[in-house]
């Protein structure tokens, strides 16, 4: 009968087209409202630090960007802008309140853009090297919790955002360090300024 | 055992459950914790006198005197596999979902007695005489209202969130019809309206005590149980009008839609039209005002944008003329 053999044609066809369009879910739903909060703040403070690192990216292309460094920039802050594209989806799907203070890291973030690529190429270069160190041991030790708990629940999230992102950011460290960040005047100062700087603001994003 | 895994989790001390109903004497229900093994005495020996099934007078005694011993001691993890399920259930445990299981945590007892209390709500008010009242319904005492250690405002929190699963559940209904593809997607601004529409019409029995009800939530002790109720609903509504913003929308939104909601439920307390048009009609007004802003907002932002363009195609020009964008 070439009607039925049509509906179950069109039946297999949802079924497919259903299975495609479902973004692979990378989260397990959560068991209580602690696993809930404790995955929320993680998240949050990941979505602000991705966000950040792309306004500090934006901020560094605003000066150099017709420099020589320009295309070196913009590749790194391409990268960045699809991990923000994931946790963007990932937040979403999850119904995560994103931190109130995305303002005040857009502004921040790229005005230490900015103001690290006035001082040059060097300076830019070192202030990737910093932030990406900050992100690399922030996302460590989100690694780190998350295999205490438990690994099999966690390793989705593990594998996607926490590895292949630790793994991208650890990348640009190495590059920012590639190319000549050690070389300003005043790296360790610097260094030092904005790590502590990345580390109050992960603190607060996870709170606030 | 689903309920003993559930009260177990809840982080209390729960170590025994109680259960109060007026089931055969045969069984030994357990309480924990000397002040609610005082209540459950109390309701025992209430239960007893009051219940119209003659409990069988020997095993009365008997259950009473095996009751005090295990009153007065820490009552350890009651197993209740050792408990035999030949314990008739009553109606009320089969009303309360549990089929099958002997054992009420004192949350689910709780629960029912804040819904039987609703109906007497009118007459009373939002006050310990409902909850008195419903807990009379049950067969209950009216002491058991001594487990309710925020008096009213458990009454009231109890109704506000029930309401709000009931409308999670609707959305949660429509959502998954539109998804089916058996009804179309609304408007956002259309969705917003009904959803707001069918939560305050859940007020609509209450009508006349609910500024007292709003009065109890609003007291110091009971805001922030009362907010945390408020934000998750607005966080449904708007997750299920399609919002996956995650950026300071999601929080313009949500400020949004309470004001509205707030606003609406103030007018429709002292609204004297028929069926509260004057509410819907406010609602719809406030609605569309949002919805302009929102454009308004974004026409703003174009025309600003619009307006820098201009501004350094100028600037660009004047330094052409000036001869400063040479290369030297």
């Amino acid at each position: 009968n070439p009607t039925v053999g049509y509906c179950i044609y069109l039946l297999i066809l949802e079924r497919v087209f259903a299975a495609f369009c479902q973004t692979a879910h990378v989260l397990p739903p959560p068991r209580d409202s602690e696993e809930k909060e404790m995955l929320d703040r993680m998240l949050r403070v990941d979505h602000a630090g991705e966000y950040g690192a792309n306004r500090i990216y934006a901020g560094q292309m605003a000066v150099l960007g017709r420099s020589r460094t320009g295309p070196l920039i913009q590749e790194m802050w391409d990268q960045e802008k699809k991990h923000l594209e994931k946790f963007n989806e990932i937040l979403a799907e999850n119904r995560v309140r994103p931190t109130a203070l995305l303002p005040l890291w857009n502004i921040a973030g790229f005005v230490l853009g900015a103001s690290s690529a006035l001082l040059g190429k060097e300076g830019a270069m070192a202030c990737t090297v910093a932030v990406e160190e900050s992100i690399s041991e922030h996302y460590n030790s989100q690694i780190r919790a998350l295999m205490e708990k438990d690994p099999e629940r966690y390793t989705e999230l593990l594998q996607v955002s926490n590895k292949e992102f630790r793994d991208d950011e650890m990348e640009h460290h190495d590059t920012g360090l590639e190319h000549d960040a050690e070389s300003i005047p005043g790296y360790w100062l610097l260094k030092k300024r904005y790590t502590t700087g990345c580390k109050a603001a992960i603190y607060v994003s996870q709170r606030v | 055992m689903a309920a003993l895994l559930r009260g177990l989790r809840a982080g209390r001390t729960l170590r025994g459950l109680c259960s109060v109903v007026s089931a055969p004497p045969a069984a030994n229900p357990q309480c924990s914790g000397l002040t609610r093994g005082i209540h459950c005495a109390a309701l025992r020996l209430q239960d007893e006198s009051k219940s119209d099934k003659p409990p069988p007078s020997s095993s009365s005694t008997t259950h009473h005197e095996h009751y005090q011993t295990h009153s007065a001691e820490q009552a350890s993890t009651s197993d209740p596999a050792a408990e035999e399920a030949s314990r008739p259930n009553t109606s009320y445990q089969d009303q309360s979902g549990e089929q099958g299981e002997e054992y009420e945590t004192e949350e689910q007892l709780q629960v029912r007695i804040l819904n039987a209390a609703l109906e007497f709500v009118p007459l009373h008010g939002w006050s310990m005489e409902a909850i008195a009242a419903g807990a009379e319904t049950l067969d209950l005492s009216s002491a058991s209202t001594g487990m309710f250690y925020n008096g009213a405002g458990d009454l009231v929190l109890h109704f506000v969130s029930h309401c709000n699963s009931q409308l999670t559940e609707i959305l949660a209904e429509q959502h998954k019809q539109v998804q089916l593809g058996q009804a179309e997607q609304k408007r956002t601004a259309d969705f917003l309206r009904d959803a707001v529409e069918t939560r305050l019409r859940m007020h609509i029995p209450y009508i006349e005590s609910w500024p007292q009800a709003m009065s109890i939530l609003l007291l110091p002790h009971n805001i922030p149980n009362s907010l945390k109720h408020l934000s998750t609903l607005v966080d449904d509504i708007w997750f299920y009008a399609g919002d996956r913003s995650t950026d300071m929308n999601w929080y313009t939104k949500r400020a949004a839609l309470t004001g509205i909601y707030n606003t609406t439920e103030l007018v429709m307390v002292q609204d004297s039209s028929t069926d509260f048009q004057d509410t819907w009609n406010f609602l719809d007004n406030r609605i569309q005002d949002v919805v302009n802003m929102a454009g308004t907002a974004k026409q703003v932002q174009s025309t600003g944008e619009a307006v820098v363009q201009g501004l350094m195609g100028a600037a660009f020009t004047l330094k052409n003329l000036t001869g400063l964008n040479q290369k030297r």
